[in-house]
């Protein structure tokens, strides 16, 4: 166990993924650590039924077969229907939701609009520092310890276990990788599979727009290197196939 | 010709599955400079063997695995601590620590990760080109967590249950 910090840990199972949540107790006026943890799960659970693809009644699968209009659906879905819209905007078209067969699949910006909404209730719920880490999207807020930043590893795309650069993350970080296994990144322009990237890591305020963003990187490389670099708050690192690399300017490497 | 048969490595699926230990923990050895390093080999492999139920050992890597006893770290007072069931991921195995205090996890770590001889392999045999920045040890580096995309969720998920399941935790 950590010493120096009296941290609390906690995995959940969700989303197909295990969401770690780390929590700094002891906000002047904040609620039992336990039970904020608990509905910040909930939230997780709540997004994972709303938006799973896997489950045929989930409300975005009735979405996208076209036996629900978005008036029937939950709030949840339309606000990310906008989001995605926002991030299709923003990407120049990298990241489209819209562009695969098979309808709507807003899977690549759910899991880090998700871990927002978790340490939105977090934050609220009066914790003065935490971490929301869904599978390697990660969200945070206030400091581990005082003084210090959260400090996040970069995993190296050749080699799982060694990481290709460490940074210090105020707020959100997303990384994609064509070394996924079963992760076809697919050109929204050509419909092929198509990877600019070994690795691709966007920096910025929200997750689920840095989740969405990390996609265009991973997906668009040099090209979408270059409009991270105009857009406000947000910041790419790119490790190329050959294995250069180059970034915006504005990721703290630590 | 044989190369570098096994990683095995401390910790560093934690972080690809989205949960890290602190940086302040002891961390076991780190495999990382030299892969299949027989220290690590055997350092892990029994410890993992013997907390894990070492059920679900598939594929090539298991027979590396020794099914030695438990070599439990020591804990502070109230601590329970199990490895749940050895998962198969995507290029190899994984078990699960987890840590509890009355029925709160306080820590969950990965002590158990190896790749298996076929893709460690297909990594040695590709010239992949150097980063500009050198490797860093996921072992050693002071961090909060890793980003990047996450293979290990659905081993790291299962292993995790069987560890809880056997702290009879719910």
């Amino acid at each position: 166990m950590a010493t120096g910090t009296a941290a609390v840990s906690h995995a959940e199972a969700v989303m197909g993924t295990v969401v770690s949540i780390t929590v700094v107790p002891g906000g002047p006026s904040s609620q039992p650590t336990g039970r904020a943890i608990e509905s910040a799960c909930a939230a997780l659970h709540r997004a994972d039924r709303i938006f799973s693809t896997w489950d045929p009644q989930s409300p975005v699968s009735r979405l996208r077969r076209g036996a629900a209009t978005l008036r029937d659906l939950p709030a949840e879905v339309a606000q990310v229907l906008d989001l995605c819209e926002e991030a299709r905007r923003t990407s120049g078209g990298w990241f489209d939701p819209w562009s695969l067969p098979g309808g709507v699949d807003p899977t690549g910006l759910v899991k880090g609009w998700a871990v927002d909404q978790a340490l939105a209730i977090l934050r609220q719920a009066g914790m003065p520092a935490a971490m929301v880490n869904g599978g390697g999207d990660i969200a945070v807020f206030g400091a581990p310890e005082p003084g210090q930043k959260w400090r996040i590893g970069i995993r190296h795309p050749w080699r799982a276990d060694a990481l290709a650069a460490v940074v210090d993350v105020t707020a959100a970080i997303a990384t994609s990788g064509s070394y996924e296994r079963g992760q076809h990144l697919v050109s929204p322009f050509t419909g092929r599979p198509s990877s600019q990237a070994a690795s691709a890591t966007v920096t910025g305020p929200s997750l689920a727009f840095a989740d969405a963003l990390a996609t265009a990187l991973a997906v668009g490389g040099d090209a979408v290197l270059a409009m991270l670099a105009g857009l406000d708050g947000y910041d790419g690192y790119l490790i190329r196939p050959d294995g250069s690399e180059a970034d915006t300017g504005g990721i703290a490497f630590g | 010709m044989k190369r570098a048969p096994l990683f095995v490595l401390a910790g560093t699926a934690a972080g690809l599955a989205g949960v890290l230990s602190f940086h302040t923990r002891p961390l076991t050895s780190a495999a990382l400079a030299s892969p299949a390093s027989p220290a690590a080999l055997s350092t892990h492999g029994q410890g993992s063997g013997g907390q894990g139920s070492g059920g679900q050992r598939k594929g090539p890597a298991a027979r590396k695995r020794s099914a030695g006893p438990a070599s439990v770290p020591t804990a502070p007072a109230g601590v329970r601590s199990v490895v749940g069931a050895t998962e198969q991921y995507g290029y190899g195995q994984l078990a699960v620590k987890v840590s509890v205090r009355g029925s709160r996890i306080t820590d969950v770590t990965v002590p158990v990760i190896q790749v298996a001889e076929q893709y460690s392999q297909q990594l040695a045999g590709q010239a992949f080109p150097v980063l500009r920045s050198e490797v860093l040890s996921a072992q050693t580096a002071r961090i909060n967590g890793v980003s990047g995309a996450t293979y290990t969720s659905e081993a790291y998920a299962a292993s995790l249950q069987a560890a809880l399941d056997k702290l009879h935790i719910k």
